[in-house]
């Protein structure tokens, strides 16, 4: 053991190679310039892109945002320039970022996934594709492709053959088993999974009995909803063998480290951004000391070793969970 | 645009529930505009979850003391946090922010302040000032103990109205603008109308200034959350012949907005 040594943060998720578990979530960080002058972007993993769709979106009408009790409700609406905007604008943007960049997309249909994923995988600079298959706020077609296994398979069947970036596919927590629908996009392709997009929520203004949001429901997310996170990730990673990336109220560098105990390979930080921009940052920091107060040399170790006593709660965790994790992650490595 | 650290310098309460909060900015903070706003963290603890938005009242950089004024109500949770925040405690702060007003050489400027509004035209008219530009300040609240700041007008002509009659006019603001207008023959070449209040004061004087071709920018406010043009939290909604099959952002292409293209009916 040499604690003086810098700990190896990094992970993979097929051939994405993170140079560390932190990632900024989709919808927070724009395409990266927005916060350039705000975010070291060169200490973080990557980015997640604002979801790009097909055609432009002008979003949602106002109100888009109401602070709630230790959470934020959005109805953004997937704001957007659309696929031909993503190539005149954003594309030299994300040629330019130091770190790794996931570009996430929504369809409306599967062919419009199919045609998004060719035109992110002609670009030429994502090194990864975000699947939103869970944005809550863009009528019904967004849940419906998270909220049926069936047709979760059907859209990752479609795209898998049409790119050999790591696709990922993001997942809704409104969803009474988030776990099936994980091994729906596992079983058809999907390197990774990530999760939680926001819950549906509303708030209303008693004063003059009206809802806040433009369009009454929301996402909730923000610290209030990292708890439910957390159990979600956890019935996923016991689900599926490929790497599971967690989010939802990561606020602070120990809730990182929930969701690495749980057996994330990576995070994604969202919300609490907006108060900290240096939170991303300040979670690396954080893992890295945990590492190595741990006597470990990489994160690792972390991952997947949360310990439930014997007799407590479900019975698939501990080592036996690390291990298949693990062995599960280098099988992945090899797409 | 940086993050900093300030300082609070004064954190008074001028009326019940109005405050008038100095900040002592660092070297890095860059000179802001009038109408450009700061995104406060009021604390660290999680409570409240995001930041606020504050315009500026004014920048005072004097021997290279610089310090930024916000003047404010207590209006809900985050208002009350900084309501409590005493000399010395030290803030963070994104800023300056967003585009300000952007008079135009050679005409009058009419200023036209509803309430708590008036904080960034006080900050517009010391600039105005400075320049030796004309200037003309209209300023209604609800009563005489509203009317912060009247004695901050220096440069340009002052009229006042209160809803209660206790001081100048006993009416609207909006009354003293469209007399204003009548008694000095001023025309769309001559003069603009830079306004900051209640977005229903806003809609009556964009109305006004549309029907008669007036140039007239106001300053917005609603909910934001990233405040750097990210996350598309606060679209100014656009009259339907202005509509571009996009909402602007109010925190990167405003606040400071063409008050005549807003669809004043659709922002909250």
């Amino acid at each position: 053991m040499t604690p003086a040594t810098k700990p190896d943060l990094r992970v993979s998720i097929g051939t994405l190679e993170l140079r560390n578990p932190i990632l900024v979530a989709s919808g927070i960080i724009g395409f990266g310039k927005e916060y350039e002058q705000l975010v070291d972007l060169e200490r973080i993993g990557g980015i997640v892109t604002k979801t790009i769709t097909l055609r432009p979106r002008a979003g949602n009408p106002p109100p888009r945002v109401v602070e709630t009790t230790a959470g934020m409700l959005n109805s953004i609406g997937i704001e957007n320039p659309g696929l031909p905007g993503y190539f005149e604008h954003k594309v030299a943007i994300l040629r330019e970022l130091p770190c790794a960049r996931i570009v996430s997309v929504e369809g409306e249909d599967v062919g419009e996934f199919e045609e998004l994923v060719r035109g992110v995988d002609r670009s030429g600079v994502a090194d990864a594709i975000e699947v939103n298959i869970s944005c809550p706020n863009v009528g019904p077609h967004g849940l419906r492709y998270s909220t049926d296994a069936g047709m979760a398979r059907e859209v990752m069947t479609a795209i898998r053959p049409l790119t050999k970036l790591p696709l990922i596919a993001k997942l809704t927590p409104n969803v009474t088993r988030i776990a099936e629908i994980a091994v729906a996009c596992a079983d058809c392709g999907a390197d990774a999974v990530s999760l939680v997009n926001t819950y549906v929520g509303m708030a209303i203004d008693s004063r003059n009995r009206k809802p806040i949001l433009g369009t009454v429901l929301g996402g909730l997310s923000g610290p209030a909803i990292k708890p439910l996170a957390l159990a979600k990730a956890w019935e996923t990673v016991q689900a599926v063998d490929i790497p599971v990336v967690g989010m939802g109220g990561i606020s602070k560098p120990a809730d990182v480290l929930e969701f690495l105990l749980v057996g994330c390979i990576a995070v994604e930080i969202g919300t609490a951004m907006f108060a900290d921009p240096g939170l991303p940052e300040a979670c690396v920091t954080g893992i890295s000391d945990y590492v190595r107060a741990m006597g470990e040399h990489s994160v690792e170790a972390v991952i997947g070793a949360m310990e439930v006593p014997a007799g407590r709660g479900p019975i698939r965790a501990g080592k036996a969970r690390r291990d298949a994790a693990r062995a599960a992650r280098n099988k992945g490595g090899t797409r | 645009m940086k993050q900093v650290a300030c300082t609070v310098v004064e954190n008074r309460e001028l009326t019940k529930g109005n405050f008038l909060l100095t900040l002592r900015v660092p070297r890095q903070f860059s000179k802001p505009e009038p109408g450009q706003f700061v995104h406060l963290r009021l604390s660290t603890d999680g409570e409240p979850l995001l930041r606020r938005p504050y315009s500026l009242e004014g920048y005072f950089d004097r021997r290279g003391i610089r310090a930024v004024r916000i003047y404010y109500s207590v209006v809900g949770r985050g208002s009350r946090i900084l309501s409590g925040h005493p000399k010395g405690r030290e803030l963070d702060l994104i800023g300056p922010l967003g585009v300000g007003f952007k008079p135009t050489r050679k005409k009058t400027a009419i200023l036209v302040a509803g309430g708590r509004g008036v904080a960034p035209l006080l900050f517009l008219s010391r600039r105005l000032t400075e320049k030796k530009r004309p200037y003309v300040f209209l300023f209604g609240a609800r009563s005489k103990s509203e009317l912060y700041g009247v004695r901050e007008v220096k440069g340009g002509r002052l009229h006042l109205a209160s809803d209660d009659g206790s001081v100048g006019y006993h009416g609207s603001v909006m009354d003293l603008l469209e007399r204003e207008w009548r008694e000095h023959a001023h025309t769309p070449e001559t003069a603009e109308i830079f306004t900051c209040g209640p977005h229903g004061l806003l809609h009556a004087i964009a109305d006004f200034a549309r029907e008669r071709g007036i140039r007239c920018q106001a300053s917005l406010e609603g909910p934001m959350a990233c405040a750097v043009g990210a996350c598309r939290g606060c679209p100014i909604p656009l009259r339907p012949e202005h509509d571009q099959g996009r909402y602007p952002a109010m925190c990167v292409e405003g606040p400071v907005y063409d008050a005549t293209v807003v669809d004043w009916e659709r922002l909250p």
